[in-house]
């Protein structure tokens, strides 16, 4: 890994004490964010607040199964995020596909497609879990560890080869839009 | 040069009051929620994050609103006196219609910038955002003109002098309330926050803004909620010395936010009927007392 | 059955239908491909306005697709399920978007995952699935594992977590 100059050492810092995170939710895990959020479990605290476009926010919560569907959405939405940009997968469907493995419409393992910086196990993660994971992510941004964006940028192609692969192509047609 | 100094000054100790006054406020209101909240100093480390971002333009009219509203703002914020003589920096033109202009040349900028980053959100954003200050000017710039008709002056410093002998929120308790009610809209604190409405519009006007260019506007929203509250402790509460305008804005503010903690957002049409109904009823009311002397 | 549907298999025997009672306010109908749409109108006509759900079922076995229409009456909350069986290989049939204009969307959803052709609906675009490239995906010879191994890589685990566990449980010897 390269060296940090000060300056980059110092902003890491401040990223990862605020931490605004998309609130866009798939599958099952959407119903674990308000208890993290409300007075039980406060992630306020550790300035970690929802935001409501992708440009504003820094990190993507990828909070359960993703079908094929959504995972244009998903690479719509990681792109247009402003580096440093994040990502956690939560739940085991995100890892290695879950209940949904042999599905013919849900991907199965997510960090073929956008990189994931942080993994959260269970099906599906407690709150408890969520802090802990976001914890492990400040953690890891305050030593510059976290550089999905980055790896995104260096293999662009690998990542482009892989969407394009089970995708067949990542253009959002939309019947009620066009 | 003297004054100069003095319009420095005022940039200074708006960004970093309203910075940690802010943060206070985002913890009064978790404590209310019973949530433990974040630091005060929360919105330093939110502002410095964003301003290391590597963001997204969207074309030169963008870049130039974003800029012409963080300049017009703090121009205003520099000519905005601190609660009294000695702290206006500049005497001679801190009149309440020179700030009222000053103070649109922000808006307006940031209302461009947006309408050109060609999201249908932000431009609904920024329509809403211009309704709303259809809906709560009037009444405001009712009462304020029934002031400076009672003092016969519009000359800001002069107000606080001029009240001396009583704060105007004694002298006219109607238009004090009014203003205040008022100051609830132009801060865009929770009943009001129909500009910015992030379930609904996405947050409006901002939806497009990434990076340096959200710390760009948190910057003028600083200034912005300085201006507003310091026009309020200036012309109703009295000024008074550093210290006692520090204390009667934090007050303000506190209250302002202990306010929004409790309440829900009302839509856009709702808002126009609050504000064109009973406050401006009483703001018409305030004036004609104004006008027969009757005022305490 | 309560009367008023009694009353309406009455009137129902011309289409010399096969009737099943599922329960006290449940009752399917089975009659053939010809018949259904005359057997819906008079349903309709007789308060029974509803259409709750239309689906299919593949019969692999006996090479047929049954269709079935679930009719809802908002007058005496009884349910008719009408269904009839059609062809698998060669799966056609008409339309009732007529009847109810929210029959459409039912009808692309069906043709998109079973496949079935419906005369007189000329707006079958895929509702659900984008860029699908196998057979109508609900079909019982549609195997969704392979398809998934094909398209989705897995995972490659070095650990064999299996056999770790049998170990773990005394069930091998490590
Ligand atoms: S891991 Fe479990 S809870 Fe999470 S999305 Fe998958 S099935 Fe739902």
């Amino acid at each position: 890994m390269k060296e940090r100059t000060i300056w980059e050492q110092i902003a890491d810092s401040f990223r990862s004490r605020s931490i605004w995170m998309l609130h866009y939710c798939t599958g099952c895990g959407a119903m674990e964010l308000p208890p993290t959020m409300t007075a039980r479990f406060d992630m306020e605290r550790f300035g970690i607040a929802p935001m409501a476009t992708p440009r504003q926010a820094d990190i993507l919560l990828i909070t359960g199964y993703l079908n094929t569907k959504t995972l244009r959405r998903v690479i719509y939405t990681y792109e247009q995020m402003a580096d440093p940009k994040y990502v956690i997968g939560f739940g085991s469907c995100t890892i290695n596909g879950g209940i949904y493995f042999d599905s013919y419409s849900t991907i199965n393992r997510l960090d073929y497609y956008i990189p994931v910086d942080v993994y959260i196990a269970g099906c599906m993660p407690r709150p408890e879990a969520i802090l802990e994971a976001f914890n492990y992510l400040m953690e890891k941004i305050r030593k510059g560890e976290a550089d999905g964006w980055k790896r995104y940028r260096e293999n662009y192609d690998w990542y482009k080869q892989n969407q394009i692969r089970s995708l067949g192509e990542v253009y959002v047609h939309d019947e009620f839009h066009e | 040069m003297v004054a100069a100094y003095k319009a420095l000054f005022n940039l200074v100790v708006a960004f970093f009051l309203v910075l940690s006054l802010e943060g206070i406020g985002r913890k009064i209101t978790a404590r209310i929620q019973r949530r433990i909240g974040p630091p005060w100093y929360q919105n330093f480390i939110d502002l410095f994050k964003a301003l290391s971002k590597h963001p997204f333009s969207n074309g030169w009219i963008f870049d130039f609103g974003v800029l012409m509203a963080l300049g017009g703002t703090m121009a205003t914020a520099m000519v905005i006196p601190m609660g009294s003589a000695f702290w206006t920096p500049f005497p001679n033109s801190d009149n309440f219609f020179v700030i009222m202009y000053l103070f649109a040349v922000g808006a307006l900028g940031m209302a461009m910038g947006m309408v050109g980053s060609g999201n249908p959100w932000s431009s609904i954003g920024v329509s809403r955002a211009l309704t709303q200050m259809l809906g709560y000017e009037l009444p405001y710039l009712i009462v304020i003109s029934s002031t400076i008709f009672h003092y016969k002056t519009a000359s800001i410093h002069k107000l606080i002098e001029m009240q001396r002998g009583g704060w105007n929120l004694l002298v006219m308790p109607l238009g004090g309330i009014i203003a205040f009610v008022s100051l609830m809209g132009m801060l865009g604190k929770k009943p009001f926050d129909i500009a910015t409405a992030p379930a609904e519009i996405a947050s409006g006007p901002m939806t497009e803004l990434s990076g340096k260019y959200m710390g760009l506007l948190h910057i003028m929203h600083v200034f912005a909620i300085f201006v507003e509250i310091s026009l309020f402790v200036d012309i109703f509460l009295g000024g008074g010395n550093f210290g006692w305008y520090l204390v009667k804005f934090i007050v303000v503010w506190v209250l302002a936010v202990m306010i929004s903690s409790v309440l829900p957002r009302f839509r856009i049409e709702q808002m126009i009927k609050f504000y064109w109904g009973v406050p401006l009823g009483l703001a018409f009311l305030n004036a004609l007392f104004v006008l027969l002397g009757w005022t305490l | 059955m309560t009367n008023s549907m009694s009353n309406l298999v009455k009137i129902l025997e011309s289409f010399n239908p096969f009737v099943e009672e599922i329960d006290e306010k449940e009752i399917k109908i089975t009659v053939s491909p010809d018949k259904v749409v005359a057997v819906l109108e008079t349903l309709k006509a007789n308060g029974y306005s509803h259409l709750s759900l239309m689906t299919c079922v593949d019969w692999i076995d006996d090479n047929q697709l049954e269709l079935v229409y679930i009719l809802f009456s908002w007058e005496d909350g009884g349910k008719f399920l009408v269904s009839t069986r059609i062809d698998r290989s060669n799966p056609k049939f008409v339309t009732v978007k007529e009847l109810w204009p929210v029959a459409r969307f039912y009808e692309r959803e069906i043709h998109e995952f079973f496949g079935v052709e419906f005369e007189g609906n000329d707006d079958m675009k895929p509702l659900f699935l984008e860029l699908w490239d196998e057979r109508p995906p609900l079909r019982k010879d549609f195997d969704p594992r392979d398809y998934s191994r094909k398209k989705f890589p897995d995972r490659e685990y070095e650990k064999d977590v299996i056999k770790e566990a049998k170990i773990f449980r005394g069930e091998i010897n490590g």
